[in-house]
């Protein structure tokens, strides 16, 4: 009897995890249902290389123009701008981080990183609009809000992911290695960037990537400070439109064609980020055959 | 994979930052550092103050709008006055209402944007707020309602809520009606639509009012198709929609053109508006 209890018990919470795990399962499923069912009358009407590579965007004009071609561009472009900024300082934090910061500091600094990731981010673009587009302003040309503001805004805020996950993948590299690199001579600095940073070469990859999918789904700071005029920047000081400032922009009212076409626009932007959890998952694996550290 | 992957990336950077810097150099060396271009800021396509903005200002000929490519383009009314205030070479606008010490409203063509004149008619940029219903809807309700809105007692609140008024009409007694209106349309409204409910419902303890926000022209086609009771719409009816709904105008709102405290141009002609929001007046120097 006791037995039969137990069993009962077991496999009740079996199913409990089982139902956990598919409400999970579920949404994502929901979500790609809702957006591609919903992208598809847009990408019917107006075709899909229209909608691709067409460079208006008028959407009250008649008839309208739906064509989200600098609006990708503008996606890849501040993503581009955020990995330059935040790409080489998250690295070399992460190295400080893990190979040179004294054990009093660590905590607190450590603290403080994940601080960053746990910022609003309307309060990133609040402290872009206020501080940081009125300086390109005034020393550079253009009326700040740009490609380099909304790189500079969300170079900052990749910045946790990246020290994150790089600094956890330079700390399992094997001490062997670098004790190795030192023995034959080499310097600590040398230790760390030939031997150390290479053989975490993946887990740091990873970083960026990930650091990439925030910086390309982010939308409020952004749209905050990057001008969103559609047009195909020509200059890092230009104005631009990215997919998510698109979509926050015009949701709100859109209705027919127009709704659709946002719709589709975050189909497009659902692609983006699909591709990059592929990528993800090759680097991962390709770490993992050729023995390097995940 | 990898390789080709950075590559791309590399490729795409180097480049960028390549015309970035030329561009640049063109740009302060080229006009001496004093030509400071004009920051225009607008709103996203769907907002109802941007239709009526264009429209008045005839940035849009129906058909075709005609902004300047490279304006700013905010989601908010406050986002619009908040640019203005960091920007000193920006130029934008909002509702009458929600103008502030922080910025500058121009003067166009000498007439001050308050009001007395809107209500007078000389300021000319400026949108009714108007509710309308399907010609023919017995709607009893909706017919209190509006009643109600063009009365003294609604025009009170509209007043009290930042707009201007319109000629009030007789003083209203609550007819004492219960049920459900239903009223969607414009989001410009939602200020003061929502304390003309607030105020109504007290009023009417029976009647209940639910409102839907999505915009005017959403609004007249919920009207039109029964979904709703009542259209509210923040601007004036076209003609082919005259022909089905009438409508009643319970407020004017101005829309202010605004600029930074620091701009010492104060008044501009409505044709110069135009022109820079047309993006054909591109620097200050032009219009000084």
């Amino acid at each position: 009897m006791a037995k039969d209890i137990k069993e009962i018990r077991e496999k009740g919470a079996e199913y409990f995890f089982l139902l956990c795990s598919l409400v999970s399962i579920g949404a994502v499923l929901l979500i790609c249902y809702f957006i591609f069912a919903g992208a598809y009358p847009a990408l019917r009407d107006i075709g899909a290389w229209a909608f691709l590579t067409g460079d208006l965007w008028k959407p009250t004009d008649h008839p309208p123009s739906f064509g989200i071609f600098n609006m990708i561009a503008g996606s890849i472009y501040v993503t581009a701008g955020a990995c330059i900024f935040g790409v080489p300082v998250g690295v070399f934090a992460a190295v400080y981080m893990a190979k040179y910061c004294p054990r009093k500091i660590y905590p607190v600094a450590s603290q403080l990183v994940s601080l960053l990731a746990g910022i609003p981010s309307i309060i990133y673009g609040f402290f872009g609009m206020m501080m940081i587009v009125p300086f390109i302003q005034e020393n550079f040309s253009g009326n700040g809000n740009s490609v380099l503001a909304a790189s500079i805004v969300l170079g900052v805020m990749i910045l946790p992911t990246v020290i994150k996950v790089s600094e956890v993948s330079i700390r399992a590299v094997p001490k062997s290695y670098f004790e190795g690199a030192l023995a034959l001579g080499a310097t600590k600095e040398q230790s760390i960037f030939f031997v150390g940073i290479p053989a975490a070469k993946s887990g740091i990859l990873a970083g960026v990537i990930l650091g990439i999918g925030r910086a390309i789904g982010e939308t409020m700071a952004v749209v905050m400070v990057a001008g969103n005029s559609n047009i195909l920047p020509e200059s890092i000081f230009k104005s631009v439109r990215t997919l998510t400032a698109n979509i926050v922009l015009e949701m709100g009212y859109a209705a027919g064609p127009h709704y659709d076409a946002i719709v589709a626009t975050g189909a497009v932007l659902f692609v983006f980020i699909l591709m990059l959890n592929i990528v993800l998952n090759i680097i991962n694996k390709g770490a993992q055959t050729s023995g390097g550290l995940s | 994979m990898k390789k080709v992957l950075l590559a791309v990336l590399g490729a795409g950077l180097i480049l960028g930052a390549f015309t970035g810097c030329g561009k640049k150099g063109d740009d302060v060396n080229g006009e001496g550092g004093k030509q400071r271009e004009i920051t225009v800021i607008s709103r996203e396509e769907s907002s109802g103050t941007r239709g009526a903005f264009d429209e008045l200002m005839k940035i849009t000929d129906g058909k075709t709008n005609m902004l300047f490519r490279e304006a700013v383009i905010v989601s908010s009314t406050d986002e619009a006055a908040s640019k203005v205030e960091v920007d000193k070479f920006a130029i934008g606008y909002t509702s009458l209402g929600s103008v502030t010490s922080k910025v500058k409203a121009l003067t166009i063509d000498g007439v001050v944007p308050n009001e007395e004149n809107v209500k007078n008619g000389s300021y000319k940029i400026a949108r009714p707020f108007v509710l309308a219903v399907k010609i023919g809807s017995g709607n009893q309700l909706a017919k209190d309602f509006l009643k109600f809105v063009s009365s003294q007692s609604g025009q009170a609140v509209v007043s009290k809520a930042g707009y201007i008024t319109v000629d009030a009409a007789a003083d209203y007694t609550p007819a004492k009606l219960s049920g459900k209106l239903t009223l969607s349309g414009s989001t410009s409204v939602e200020k003061v639509i929502q304390k003309l409910k607030e105020e109504y419902e007290g009023l009417n303890p029976g009647a209940k009012l639910e409102i839907n926000y999505n915009g005017s022209s959403a609004g007249i086609k919920d009207c039109l198709a029964d979904k709703s009771d009542v259209a509210m719409s923040s601007r004036e009816l076209k003609a082919e929609e005259k022909d089905q709904i009438t409508g009643t105008t319970f407020a004017l709102d101005g829309i202010a053109v605004i600029v930074n405290q620091s701009n010492e141009v104060s008044n501009m002609t409505e044709d110069l508006v135009t022109k820079i929001f047309k993006g054909e007046a591109r620097f200050w120097n032009d219009v000084q």
